[in-house]
């Protein structure tokens, strides 16, 4: 049934489309795949939680289907809605042509929302379900989606049961803002990611920005590990070295010198008092 | 794989199950049923796939990391080994700091106090009970001038105390009458049963939505008998209403999670002094606030919410950083209230400089150093008491 788990051949091919995971990551996203379970990734903002999931759908050439969570989401945002003015119109036109109406809670008049048309994978692996900050989402919607990761199914009343053929890969990110339901976690693997090491942030960068040369990625690399080590109101991701890095190269620098940093930390630092934090240290950071 | 072998996964899986449970992680079977699965699915080829397909599989979150690192070299590795040591150091490697005090306040035991509720509990029980002062008298008792026999009684009373709960118009919405919103959705469904005429129009309401409410306890030196007693009113509302969170300080900040689910009195004191390290070192209140807002405020814990504050003011470090934090608190929050044991003094003036400092910033200004005024703090958390501004 279940073929079998090539950790290091998922690294490979994460790696040729741009992602680097480490031995954690990869394997948590092999047998999430292998074993039809859903992946938990919890880490810092910006460490690549939403894009491992674009990764891993880009290796399996699977079509991603994201869905944003917030609060208040509900069924008809998250799941299925009918279209109303559809029917309406149907009503209509089967009273005036004296014609008796159509089913109006059919296919026809059926719209899919994420969840549902992540249940339409046409083979294996065709669909990546990527449940984007799950924690913005209110605990009624956490509810709902524990049905949905046990049976991979959704009920809809007026047509029945609709459940996957194949079962989409599920990836569900959390920022931690509030703690989860167990019952939702238990349901799911779990790997938090942490921020990379200076010299698979220096990978990273080439990975994903061929542009930017040896050295300044390397500066890069090393200004991010020093800013982290400090007290900062937000600490600085991995999107937060590519923006930085790709500032950078966009101004023609091939160092991150001194013009150069004090050109570029708005992309990196948000926060006044940040900023303020790494003028003072600016001589450590700079190269 | 044949039954047999898949018998032994399972073993395995609760065998590891079993290890977490010790270590004070509950795992469930759920989890040690995946993990069964998985290694069907991926048989180890090394003592790093393993920890690896272990972790992913069997850890229900980051702060319980060391824990099951203990757990899963116990039952398979010796961290002696070169390989483990590595793999460890690895797996430790950049988890967050709220973790990291998490694991560190593992190593210490108990403290013996802690033991009040133990095996012995049944056979005191009545004996504590008739030595009691009645309730009345207990009212006005200092929470520092409990003995440890008497402490378990107060604390029972206190479990007994709770806040009003405060709600607001959530996104959510739901049928109503009455309501704001036109439901085109259940307005269409009624117009299909009268041939697509609009006779009936439907309506929703927004829902409300519990405000969160956090309890911040200084648990330095002399703050700690009345920390206890905020922590177990803490807990007493955690029972009664949704978002409750508390967190201790003294040098650094602590989540006290799940010490407030815990069922009895005594398994959550056990748990709260389990997950201190510092109770009884120096105060550093602006560093706490400051990582309370880093880690929590900022991402919206105490977003339109009420956050209780306990300290007497002491500050360690510079008084500027308190009032800087209790500026940022008062814009991610929505009312602050400062519980302060020494306004009990007639003589009270805020001179400690970070209280001085964080006045400006509070909603309301309450005593809270016995049962009595732990009523006014319940007044100053509903907005209804005279602390309040």
């Amino acid at each position: 049934m279940h073929e079998t788990v090539d950790v290091d051949g998922l690294t490979r091919r994460l790696r040729d489309v741009g992602y680097l995971a480490d031995r954690g990551l990869a394997q948590a996203l092999a047998l999430s795949a292998a074993l039809e379970r859903a992946l938990l990734l919890e880490g810092d903002a910006g460490v690549g939680k939403t894009e491992a999931a674009r990764a891993l759908a880009l290796v399996y050439g699977a079509d991603l289907i994201r869905l944003q969570c917030y609060e208040g989401l509900d069924l008809y945002s998250a799941a299925y809605d009918w279209n109303y003015g559809k029917q309406l119109l149907a009503i209509r036109t089967a009273e005036a042509s004296h014609e008796r109406a159509p089913d109006l809670y059919g296919e026809d008049f059926l719209i899919r929302r994420p969840l549902l048309a992540a249940l339409g994978g046409t083979r294996p692996r065709s669909v990546v379900f990527l449940i984007d900050e799950i924690d913005r989402a209110d605990d009624e919607f956490e509810a709902y989606l524990l049905e949905f990761l046990q049976e991979f199914a959704i009920t809809i009343p007026e047509l029945g049961r609709v459940a996957a053929a194949h079962r989409p890969i599920v990836v569900l990110t959390s920022n931690r803002t509030r703690d989860l339901h167990d019952a939702l976690k238990r349901r799911c693997f779990y790997h938090w990611i942490g921020h990379p090491s200076v010299e698979r942030e220096i990978e990273i960068i080439h990975a994903r920005l061929p542009q930017v040369g040896e050295a300044l990625a390397r500066d890069v690399a090393r200004a991010i590990a020093r800013l982290r080590e400090r007290e900062l109101r937000k600490s600085p991701g991995t999107s937060e070295a590519l923006d930085w890095a790709e500032a950078a190269a966009a101004l023609g620098a091939e160092r991150l010198d001194r013009q150069t940093f004090g050109a570029t930390l708005g992309v990196v630092l948000k926060y006044p008092e940040d900023l303020a934090v790494a003028a003072v240290a600016a001589g450590d950071l700079i190269a | 794989m044949s039954a047999e072998a898949d018998g032994d996964l399972v073993r395995l899986a609760v065998g590891l199950g079993r290890a977490l449970a010790a270590e004070g992680v509950r795992a469930g079977t759920a989890r040690a049923r995946a993990f069964a699965l998985a290694l069907r699915a991926a048989p180890p080829a090394s003592i790093g796939d393993l920890y690896w397909t272990a972790r992913i599989a069997m850890l229900p979150r980051i702060e319980d990391l060391q824990a099951f690192n203990t757990a899963f070299f116990s039952s398979w590795g010796n961290p002696a080994d070169p390989d483990m040591l590595r793999l460890l150091a690895e797996s430790v490697q950049h988890f967050p700091a709220s973790a990291l005090t998490a694991t560190e306040q593992r190593a210490i035991a108990p403290l013996p106090s802690e033991e009040f509720a133990g095996e012995s509990d049944a056979e005191d029980a009545p004996f504590v009970l008739a030595m009691a002062s009645p309730e009345e008298r207990l009212a006005e008792r200092d929470f520092a001038d409990f003995s440890e026999d008497e402490r378990a009684n107060m604390l029972r009373l206190i479990g007994r105390l709770r806040a009003a709960v405060e709600t607001r118009p959530s996104r959510r919405r739901r049928p109503d009458l009455q309501g704001d919103r036109l439901d085109l959705r259940a307005t269409a469904r009624a117009a299909a049963r009268t041939s697509g005429e609009l006779i009936r129009r439907k309506r929703t309401q927004r829902r409300p939505r519990v405000r969160p409410l956090v309890f911040l306890c200084d648990v330095s030196g002399s703050m700690a008998p009345y920390a206890r007693a905020l922590i177990q009113y803490a807990r007493a509302n955690a029972f009664a209403r949704p978002r409750v969170r508390a967190f201790a300080f003294a040098t650094r900040l602590t989540d006290l999670g799940p010490a407030l689910s815990r069922t009895s009195d005594a398994a959550a004191s056990r748990a709260v002094t389990e997950r201190l390290q510092d109770f009884g070192g120096g105060t550093r209140i602006g560093a706490a606030l400051r990582a309370f807002n880093d880690r929590y405020a900022q991402r919206g814990a105490a977003r339109g919410g009420t956050v209780v504050i306990l300290s007497d003011g002491w500050e360690r470090d510079d008084p500027e950083l308190v009032r800087s934090q209790m500026e940022r608190l008062a814009r991610l929050s929505r009312r602050i209230v400062w519980v302060n044991p020494q306004k009990k003094h007639p003589a009270f003036e805020p001179l400690a400089l970070g209280m001085a400092a964080a006045l400006p910033f509070v909603d309301a200004f309450v005593g809270g150093h016995n049962l009595r005024t732990l009523d006014a703090v319940a007044e100053a958390i509903e907005g209804t008491g005279e602390g309040s501004r």
